[in-house]
């Protein structure tokens, strides 16, 4: 497969020891309401409300969830699955949100959902078109999960408004990949299912950009708690982000730790042996 | 005529009878309902709270100054200051009355309890901020520590009641109450002196020798790793970093500081006027001002008048590739610079 | 300031939190600069990756050339009001030919045939009366009357929403509800409601404003749904059309109904404006509108959709109330205790209730039984009366819901039950203010999750309709008192 995205590879090496690849969090979905029983893999869908989020999703998963041309029309969580290869993916439909700062309720949802339940890969959805209050949204996801595809969707819309977008590279800014699409059309969508499916199986590993301006104070109080969390669990995968919500005063996240549900998160670092593993990571501006 | 008699005379009762009964606030059920416990409590409390504000203002609060803060009778004041007394909330030292360590910590809830539910009040009702203050005295009285403490987690621990006090934390402990340190002021920033730290006692001196006092404006210059230049009273002043961080203080707001230069809002942009945004007016609170951030509402950001609906309002603004229309008042509360097309 | 210190070696994630907590303190509230340095730092990467093509020097978008026109103050309102009143009567023109061909096989066909199947199988008369006068007539009733506008209306009004069209409506209406605490999305619900108030519950999901959503739920029931408007046109054509010479009772008639549903819209408005400032000034407000790029709907898609998620969604809700509602309607006609029925029982107790407010027994009995639906009130008010003056001729027996072939025999039926002007105009208020149907009351349940509120949505109005009708009955008493 071309994908779109591809940087130099480094051969040879593939996630320890695993033979399925699947990187979620069983327990944790399950209390969040998912059955993985019958599937191998959970897929996230992530974006921005009125972005296209749910044509994507019917696109993927066969099933006519409506949903008008308003702001924040989802309300309630929907899923669906799809097969691909010889995997099973089921995909979770995260309420549309600005942002994951967790000010509101379908923020918190998302944001819990993508932060425990850890899925194998979460389809962040962009509007082509309105690119940077987009990536305001794909830039936090990318502080909780590595395990992250781009789907950069309206792309025939941003065409007839006479954008282009270098996706190549936004790609090296994020160190994701990013699929252009046009759920409507079903146009990318064969590219997306083949990303998704390379992310799930640990074929693209994903080093996603995490730079972020802070102020002196506030950097010192991060770097210390960070280093906390770096010794109490020496493979929480988003310790920076845990350190800045922990600063912030962030209930959801301090009973997490309290109840010792944030040691349950770390996740072991995947290298070892394998054949064609693609590596992305984010270039500096 | 004896329909008019049979209907409407008994109706016109029940509903006066129902009115004298439950009149919010003032019908005969709501005044029963307090009890005279509860107004002796509740007297205490506030006599509590009116000790420890003397403490921090460093005042010398006396069974007068009960009186007078309370408007009750002295009589009703000393019995007051007896009881707590008698509690071990207080002592009296002469006619100073001092709070021991348990009436201070008690006091610290009550305030605990007040400035979290003014936080309530602006961040999850809808209630007018006028509202807010005499919410909170009643509230403040009825929540017990671990009610407090559950209100806080809900509402993310915060550091600030909506008028930018500080919320004591279940400890006692609050966020600086003497503003920012100067260093902590960007450049072009201006603040107003609330303390100084007379420790160390040499560069406290060096201070008050360049005319340093509380309740200056300055001005943060610039600062490096060994030097700290402002401006004070229209003097540029150069001073050791160490000496500086003596020096805290109330930042300005951007509004507080433009309405001396005539700021406008964005409520002043007519379309196809463009701006950008200086900040958010502290008036914008709780759902509001989140609402704003996570469209994108953000200092720095462009913005353009876009068209105005035919009613008169409101206003759709492209912001960030996208439009979004805002009422006057909202429009208000975003401080603006204009920007040329 | 205290800070935590931590010994080597044991650290607990209680520790942690503690550092962590106390180093807050010191940092203070940085949250809003994090939102503001994520977004430069997407405003960057934006940059870094769009092209955007050079501003033509005219510079106007297609967008925007659509927006120009439809919100200006010329054009906005007429254009508006020209694309509604093509909805309205799309739907009304559209619906009136398979409304009547769903009743003619429904109830001309099938429903004689049950009979017969039943007759054949040696049904008691009484579970026949029960499954196939009671249930099965209120269901096919419910559903030749309400489906074919819904599913008219409904892919219309969705169309209109996918294009990108609604928003902008709700942009030109805005100052006009924030007058009365209202948010300008309610424009939609309130028109989505003189279609179907169940269905309008559900599309107050789009105004993100806890209380402006409340309000517009709340005060919905005052749109004149689909189900009411033939009662206010049948009562308005036999009671105050006949007022007039023959040649205007057309036009007084319409403008009867037509002036009921602006009183819906006032009282709107009005119990809006009143809610925001009472029972609700404590539910969080916010306003933001954002106003979408005008997209090409997929009509096939949308129709299909639109049919799916909300007319055959409300539908059913209406069916699952239906068929017990038309049980208990052929129960209480039927039941007979001490040789009368148990609906004559419940009438003569209602009728003191239903005198003083210028209705009578009947009336109320029917809007009880028949809270499924409005449209089956008119059958079961002409069914009960028919049952309790034991008038001969008319009706198909007790507990089997009929219309009348005429008005004229509508109104001979309502004459041998009493009814006056003041009957008239009463009832055609109380349709307007009562309780919404259960359909509604339980789908505002399910959207708002509260209680309290769909009580309130519920009650609210109830209430006011009996002191509206209380009032008017008193002072038309009073009058003909004076000058009678």
């Amino acid at each position: 497969m071309d994908t779109v995205t591809v940087e130099p590879i480094e051969p040879g090496r593939m996630a320890a020891g695993c033979e399925s690849c699947a990187a979620h969090n069983a327990a944790n979905l399950r209390r969040l309401g998912v059955d993985m029983s019958d599937w191998d893999y959970v897929v996230a869908l992530a974006g921005n409300p009125n972005v296209g989020k749910s044509t994507v999703f019917n696109a993927l998963t066969g099933l006519r969830q409506h949903t008008g041309n308003w702001p924040g029309k989802t309300v309630t969580r929907a899923e669906g699955g799809f097969e691909y290869g010889d995997a099973r993916f089921k995909l979770v439909d995260l309420p549309g949100a600005y942002s994951l700062l967790a000010t509101s309720l379908d923020e918190e949802v998302a944001r819990d959902f993508i932060l425990f339940g850890q899925p194998d890969v979460t389809i962040v959805v962009v509007d082509a078109s309105r690119l940077e209050r987009n990536l305001n949204l794909a830039l936090q996801v990318l502080e909780i999960t590595d395990r992250v595809v781009v789907c950069l969707n309206l792309i025939d819309e941003a065409k007839r408004h006479g954008l282009t977008i270098d996706e190549r590279h936004l790609a090296r800014r994020l160190g994701v990949p990013v699929v252009p699409t046009a759920a409507r059309t079903r146009q990318g969508l064969d590219e997306l299912l083949q990303t998704v499916s390379d992310v799930a199986t640990g074929k693209i590993i994903c080093k996603p950009h995490r730079a972020r301006h802070e102020s002196p104070d506030l950097k010192a109080a991060a770097d210390e708690v960070e280093a906390d969390l770096h010794r109490l669990y020496p493979n929480l995968p988003n310790a920076r982000w845990v350190a800045l919500r922990l600063l912030d005063g962030d209930e959801a996240i301090i009973q997490a730790m309290q109840r010792g549900e944030l040691g349950d998160l770390t996740r072991s670092a995947p290298d070892s042996e394998a054949v064609n593993v693609i590596r992305l990571e984010a270039a500096p501006a | 005529m004896g329909e008019v008699i049979t209907f409407w005379v008994p109706w016109t009762l029940i509903m006066l009878a129902l009115a004298v009964l439950f009149w919010p606030g003032r019908g005969l059920f709501w005044r029963q309902r307090r009890s005279k416990e509860e107004r002796e409590r509740i007297q205490v409390e506030d006599a509590l709270k009116y000790l420890y504000f003397c403490e921090r203002e460093q005042r010398r609060p006396t069974v007068a100054g009960i009186a007078g803060r309370m408007q009750v009778s002295e009589n009703r004041a000393a019995h007051i200051s007896q009881e707590l007394q008698e509690m071990g909330f207080a002592v009296m030292q002469g006619d100073v009355i001092k709070l021991t360590g348990d009436g201070r910590a008690y006091a610290l809830h009550i305030v605990r309890a007040h400035r979290l539910w003014e936080r309530h009040l602006a961040d999850e009702t809808g209630y007018a901020e006028r509202e807010w203050h005499a919410r909170a005295e009643q509230a403040e009285h009825s929540l017990t520590p671990e009610e407090a403490d559950a209100l806080a987690a809900r509402l993310r621990n915060p550091l600030r009641d909506p008028h930018g006090d500080p919320i004591p934390t279940a400890t006692g402990e609050m966020v600086n109450e003497h503003g920012q340190l100067v260093t902590a002021l960007e450049p072009g920033r201006s603040g107003r002196i609330l303390h100084l730290e007379d420790e160390p006692e040499g560069l406290y001196a060096q201070l008050v020798a360049e005319g340093f006092y509380p309740g200056m404006i300055i001005e943060m210059v610039d600062q490096s790793s060994d030097r700290v230049r402002v401006w004070a009273d229209g003097n540029e002043v150069v001073l050791a970093p160490l000496t500086a961080s003596l020096i805290s203080v109330q930042p300005m707001s951007m509004r507080e500081e433009l309405i001396v230069e005539g700021a406008e809002t964005l409520a002043d942009l007519e379309p196809p006027e463009m701006g950008r945004i200086i900040s958010l007016s502290p008036r914008c609170r709780g759902v509001e001002r989140r609402r704003f951030l996570d469209l994108g509402f953000v200092p720095g950001t462009e913005i353009a008048a876009e068209m105005i609906s035919p009613g008169g309002e409101p206003t759709a603004y492209r912001v960030r590739d996208t439009l979004i229309a805002l009422r006057k008042n909202q429009a208000g509360m975003i401080l603006v610079e204009r920007v040329e097309g | 300031m205290t800070t935590a210190t931590i010994s080597q070696g044991n650290l607990t994630p209680q520790d942690v939190l503690e550092q962590a907590a106390s180093l807050r303190l010191r940092v203070g509230d940085f949250h809003e600069k994090l939102v503001e340095s994520n977004y430069a730092e997407a405003a960057d990467i934006a940059d870094s990756v769009v092209t955007r093509p050079e501003r033509p020097a005219h510079g106007l978008s297609l967008d925007q050339r659509i927006d120009r026109l439809v919100t200006s103050r010329l054009w906005g309102f007429p254009l508006m009001i020209l694309l509604f009143a093509i909805v309205f009567w799309i739907t009304i023109s559209g619906a009136n030919i398979p409304s009547s061909m769903l009743m003619n096989v429904l109830i001309g066909r099938i429903y004689p045939l049950l009979h017969v199947g039943a007759d054949a199988i040696h049904l008691p008369w009484w579970l026949s009366g029960l499954l196939i006068d009671g249930m099965y007539l209120a269901t096919a009733w419910v559903i030749s009357v309400m489906l074919p506008p819904m599913a008219i209306f409904f892919p219309l009004f969705t169309l209109l929403e996918d294009f990108g069209y609604l928003p902008r409506v709700a942009f030109n209406l805005d100052n006009v509800f924030r007058k009365s605490g209202a948010h300008g999305k309610q424009a939609l619900s309130m028109m989505m409601g003189f279609g179907c108030n169940a269905a309008a519950m559900v599309s107050t999901r789009v105004i993100d404003s806890p209380r402006e959503r409340l309000i517009a739920m709340i005060t919905n029931n005052f749109a004149l749904c689909n189900g009411r408007w033939p009662t206010q046109i049948l009562i308005a054509t036999l009671f105050i059309g006949s007022l007039v010479p023959a040649y205007l009772a057309g036009i007084v008639s319409a403008l009867a109904v037509v002036g009921i549903a602006m009183l819906g819209v006032l009282l709107t408005f009005a119990v809006s404006w009143a809610l925001s400032r009472t029972l609700l000034q404590g539910e969080v407000s916010t306003f933001s509108l954002e106003l979408p790029p005008y997209r090409p709907p997929r009509v096939w898609q949308t129709i299909y959709t639109s049919i799916i998620d909300r007319t055959l969604f409300v539908l059913w809700r209406a069916v699952v109330f239906a068929l017990p509602a038309g049980a208990v309607i052929w129960l209480v006609s039927n039941i007979q205790i001490g040789g009368e029925s148990i609906a004559a029982y419940f009438i003569n107790w209602l009728n003191p209730l239903g005198l003083l407010i210028g209705l009578n027994g009947v009336i109320l009995l029917a809007y009880v039984v028949a809270i499924p639906a409005n449209e089956i009130v008119i059958p079961t008010i002409l069914m009960l009366t028919v049952l309790t003056t034991g008038i001969s001729g008319m009706g198909a027996g007790a507990g089997v819901m009929f219309e009348a072939n005429s008005p004229a025999g509508a109104m001979a039926i309502f004459q041998a039950g009493g009814w006056t002007l003041l009957t008239g105009v009463n009832l055609m208020l109380f349709s307007l203010i009562h309780n919404p149907c259960s359909t509604t009351i339980y789908t505002m349940y399910t959207e708002s999750g509260s209680r309290k509120w769909t009580a309130v949505a519920a009650l609210l109005p109830l209430a006011m309709g009996f002191v509206v009708t209380f009032m008017v009955a008193q002072a038309w008493r009073l009058g003909a008192m004076i000058f009678g």
